[in-house]
C-alpha cells in the first residue's frame, strides 16, 4: 500500500476513535489529558461524618419535641453527686479582684 | 498566596471514627488535592506538550511547583482508619495490620478468616 494511503487510513482512523492524528510522533502530552482524576477516590479514604444522635437532638428541639441521651444523664447525675460530696468545679471568677483574693488564699 | 495551611481546613470537623491530628492533617490534604487536580493536569500537560512555546511551557513549569505543597499527591499517605497508624496499612481493608487481626478474630471482616492447615 503506497504512503500517503496509509496516512489517510491512520487519519480517518483517528477521526472515527476521536484519538490524536501524529505522524510526527511530536509529544504532544496527549496521556496527560487521557489520565482518570484520582483525586474523588483518594478523598473517600476517611468514612465522613454521617447523623449523630446530637444532630437528632438539635433538629427535634425547635419543635418542642424533648429526647433522652442516656450518656447525658449519667453525666449530670454524676455531676449532681459530686457536687453533693463537696468536689463540684470552684465557682467562676468574674473580676480581677476575686481571681486575686483566690489565689492569695493558697 | 498565603502559604498557610489551615486554608484547606474544614471548618467543621467532618469525619466520624478514629480521630487525630495526623489523621485530620492527611484529610486536608486529600480534599486539597481533589480540589486542585484538574489545574495540576492543566499545567502538566502544558509542560509535557513539545508544540508550546518554550516561554508557556517554563511559566506553567514554575507555576507548578509554586502551588501549595498540600495540593501534591506525593503528600498524600494512607493511615489506618481505626487507629491513625500510617505503617502497614492495607489498601483493602484501610486498617493497619494490628487493626486488622483484632478486627479479623472479632469476625467485623466479612469473608476473612484465619488460615489453618
Amino acid at each position: 500500500m503506497p504512503q500517503p494511503r496509509l496516512l489517510d487510513l491512520v487519519k480517518a482512523q483517528c477521526r472515527i476513535f476521536s484519538l490524536t492524528f501524529n505522524p510526527q510522533r511530536l509529544r504532544l502530552g496527549n496521556k496527560i489529558l487521557r489520565q482518570r482524576l484520582r483525586g474523588p477516590a483518594l478523598a473517600a479514604w476517611y468514612p465522613r461524618k454521617t447523623v449523630s444522635f446530637r444532630d437528632l437532638q438539635n433538629t427535634y428541639k425547635p419543635l418542642g419535641l424533648t429526647t433522652f441521651d442516656e450518656a447525658e444523664d449519667d453525666r449530670e447525675e454524676a455531676i449532681q453527686i459530686a457536687k453533693l460530696r463537696g468536689k463540684g468545679r470552684p465557682k467562676k471568677k468574674r473580676t480581677a479582684a476575686e481571681s486575686r483574693s483566690a489565689k492569695k488564699k493558697k | 498566596m498565603s502559604k498557610a495551611a489551615s486554608m484547606f481546613r474544614s471548618k467543621k470537623l467532618d469525619l466520624s471514627g478514629f480521630v487525630n491530628t495526623r489523621l485530620i492533617r492527611d484529610h486536608n490534604k486529600r480534599n486539597a488535592f481533589e480540589q486542585m487536580e484538574p489545574e495540576r493536569q492543566a499545567l502538566r500537560y502544558m509542560i509535557r506538550n513539545t508544540t508550546l512555546p518554550q516561554r508557556v511551557r517554563a511559566q506553567a513549569q514554575l507555576q507548578l511547583s509554586q502551588m501549595h505543597v498540600y495540593t501534591r499527591p506525593t503528600q498524600i499517605k494512607n493511615r489506618c482508619v481505626a487507629s491513625g497508624t500510617a505503617r502497614s496499612v492495607f489498601r483493602d481493608f484501610r486498617l493497619n495490620r494490628f487493626q486488622f487481626r483484632m478486627q479479623a478474630l472479632a469476625g467485623e471482616l466479612p469473608g476473612v478468616k484465619k488460615a489453618s492447615w
